[in-house]
C-alpha cells in the first residue's frame, strides 16, 4: 500500500517526504508459509492463467495416425532377401499347415524330405506377407494366416512328397506353386499323378513322330500292294501248277523293283 | 482371412545395449562428506538474506558430468541432516563400481543464528547456530551417472527427493530437455492473450502498486520461495 504525501509550499527547506510511502506490514516477501495474496494479485493470477489449446474437431474424431515402423532392422531385411530367394530359385513351393510335432518327428520328416532333395524352411508370416504382396505371388497370401512352413525344391517330385507327408499327421498341405502355377490340394494330387516329364515328352514326340515314321510305308503303299498282289498270283499260278519248277515271276517281279 | 488366428510370438527385436562410451568416472564415485561448519568459521553474523531462495537459479541448472539427478522444485535450505541422509541413502543404494554421484551444491556456508529458547525479544542477535546452504527452483542437488539406466537409479532419487525440505523430483537429461520443451510449448500456444508478463512489463490497470518490483523477473511463476509449475 502506499501512501501521497506531500510538504507545504517548499519542501526542499524543512525536510521532504518521499512522493510514495510503502506501508511496511505483514510478513517479509519469502516466507516458510504460503504468503497470503493480495486480492488484486489473485485476481491478476486468475485473469492470466494458461489456456490450453482447444482444435475445432477433437483429436479422439480424427483417425489416429499409424506411424509406420520403418524396418531398419537389418535381420528383417535379411529374412525377406532370403524369402525373395526361395521364390526365385525353386520351382515347387508347397505351403503346409503345421501343427506341433515331436522334435524327433520333425528331424525324421527333414530327413526322407531332404533325401529328396526337398528342403524344410520355417517363416514368420510378418516377413512372407509383405514380401509375397509386393511380388506376383499375391494369390498365395491366404494361405499364409496360421503357422505354416514351405516345402521347397529345385524338381518337381511330388509324389515322393505326398508319400512322405502321408506318414504325418500333423503336416497338410494347403496349396503349393509349381512353376509359377498355384495348385490347391487337389491339383497337386492330380499333379502327381500325371506322368513325369520325360515320360510326357516321349508321348508327344512318339505321337508327332507317328505320322512321318508313316510316310515312307504311306508312299510305298502302292508299290508294295502290287508286290503282294504279284507275289499271291504267283502262288496262285504255281499252286495251280504244280510241279512246274521254274518261277519266273518272282524272279521277274523283284528284277522290276 | 478366415479360419482361427492362433497367436504367436513374432520376430525377436534385438535391441542393441546400450552405449555408454562417452562416460568418465570421477576418482571417487561415492558422494563426498560434506561438514557441518565451514574450515574457517564465520565471525561476523549475517544478516537473514532470504533472496537466496527467492526466483529461479542461475547455477547448477543443467548437466555436467552425470545423466540422471534431483531437481529443485522450491527454494529453501538445505542443512548438514539433509547431507548426511542424501550421502547415506545414495550411498546405500547405488553401486559404486558402475555409477558415481556427485553434489552440486556447496557444504554449508550460511550461517544461521537462533536466540536460545523461552527468552524474551531483545538483547542483540542471537549466536550462530548452524550453518545451511541457499538452494533456489531448478537448480540440481545431485548428479547421478555411469553405466545404468534411469530405471535403476529413479526409485532412491526420488526417495531422497521426497525427504528435501523443499518439492524435488528425479531428472535424466532427456527428461530435463522435455520439461523444457514442453515449458516454450506451452508459453507458444497459450491461447490467453492476457499473460502476467504482459500486464506487468505494461503496468495495465496500475497492477504494480499491488506487485513486486522482482515480479517483473519472475514473471508470475515465483511466489515466495514457491515455485508455480502450472502457471506459464
Amino acid at each position: 500500500m502506499a501512501a501521497l504525501s506531500g510538504g507545504g509550499g517548499a519542501p526542499w527547506r524543512r525536510g521532504w517526504l518521499p512522493a510514495l510511502q510503502f506501508v511496511r506490514r505483514g510478513s517479509k516477501a519469502v516466507t516458510r508459509h504460503w504468503k497470503a495474496m493480495h486480492f488484486q494479485r489473485q485476481k491478476l493470477m486468475a485473469v492470466t492463467e494458461y489456456v490450453a489449446p482447444r482444435p475445432a474437431v477433437p483429436p479422439r474424431c480424427l483417425a489416429p495416425r499409424k506411424e509406420t515402423r520403418e524396418e531398419d532392422n537389418g535381420y528383417v531385411r535379411l529374412l525377406r532377401r532370403q524369402v525373395e530367394e526361395v521364390f526365385r530359385n525353386n520351382r515347387l513351393i508347397a505351403v503346409c499347415q503345421y501343427n506341433s510335432m515331436p522334435g524327433e518327428d520333425v528331424v525324421l520328416m527333414r530327413h526322407y524330405l531332404r533325401k529328396h532333395n526337398i528342403e524344410v524352411k520355417f517363416v514368420l508370416n510378418e516377413i512372407v506377407r509383405p514380401v509375397l504382396s509386393q511380388s506376383k505371388y499375391k494369390n498365395l497370401l491366404p494361405l499364409f494366416v496360421a503357422r505354416n512352413i514351405l516345402l521347397v525344391s529345385r524338381e518337381a517330385k511330388v509324389k515322393e512328397m505326398l508319400r512322405v507327408l502321408k506318414g504325418v499327421p500333423q503336416i497338410n498341405l494347403l496349396g503349393a506353386c509349381i512353376d509359377d502355377t498355384i495348385l490347391s490340394r487337389k491339383g497337386v494330387e492330380n499333379f502327381a499323378k500325371l506322368p513325369s516329364l520325360e515320360a510326357s515328352q516321349g508321348q508327344t514326340v512318339g505321337a508327332l513322330a507317328l505320322l512321318p515314321s508313316q510316310t515312307s510305308s504311306l508312299l510305298q503303299r502302292g508299290s508294295a500292294h502290287l508286290t503282294a498282289l504279284l507275289d499271291q498270283h504267283i502262288r496262285r499260278l504255281q499252286a495251280g501248277e504244280t510241279g512246274s519248277p521254274a518261277e519266273p515271276g518272282p524272279a521277274q517281279s523283284s528284277g522290276a523293283h | 482371412p478366415g479360419g482361427v488366428v492362433v497367436p504367436r510370438a513374432g520376430l525377436k527385436k534385438y535391441v542393441l545395449p546400450p552405449d555408454y562410451s562417452g562416460i568418465i568416472f570421477p576418482e571417487r564415485t561415492k558422494l563426498k562428506f560434506m561438514d557441518k561448519v565451514p574450515a574457517v568459521p564465520k565471525v561476523r553474523r549475517e544478516p537473514r538474506r532470504l533472496r537466496d531462495i527467492r526466483g529461479p537459479s542461475q547455477v547448477a541448472t543443467d548437466f555436467t558430468q552425470g545423466q540422471y539427478g534431483i531437481m529443485a522444485l522450491g527454494g529453501g535450505y538445505l542443512h548438514w541432516g539433509h547431507f548426511e541422509m542424501i550421502r547415506l541413502t545414495i550411498g546405500r543404494s547405488m553401486d559404486p563400481k558402475t555409477m558415481f554421484a556427485i553434489w552440486r551444491v556447496p557444504a554449508p556456508y550460511k550461517p544461521v543464528t537462533r536466540k536460545s529458547l523461552g527468552h524474551r525479544m531483545g538483547g542483540g542477535k542471537g549466536p550462530i547456530d548452524h550453518y545451511v546452504t541457499a538452494v533456489k527452483s531448478g537448480c540440481l542437488v545431485v548428479e547421478v551417472g555411469g553405466r545404468c539406466e534411469f530405471g535403476e537409479v529413479k526409485p532412491f532419487l526420488t526417495q531422497v527427493a521426497r525427504k528435501l525440505p523443499f518439492p524435488a523430483v528425479a531428472v535424466s537429461r532427456d527428461g530435463l530437455r522435455q520439461m523444457r520443451q514442453e515449458e516454450e510449448e506451452k508459453k507458444l500456444n497459450n491461447q490467453n492473450p492476457w499473460t502476467f508478463e504482459r500486464v506487468v512489463t505494461a503496468n495495465m490497470l496500475g497492477m504494480r502498486k499491488y506487485l513486486s518490483p522482482y515480479d517483473l523477473r519472475l514473471k508470475g511463476r515465483y511466489w515466495g520461495k514457491f515455485f508455480l509449475k502450472h502457471r506459464v
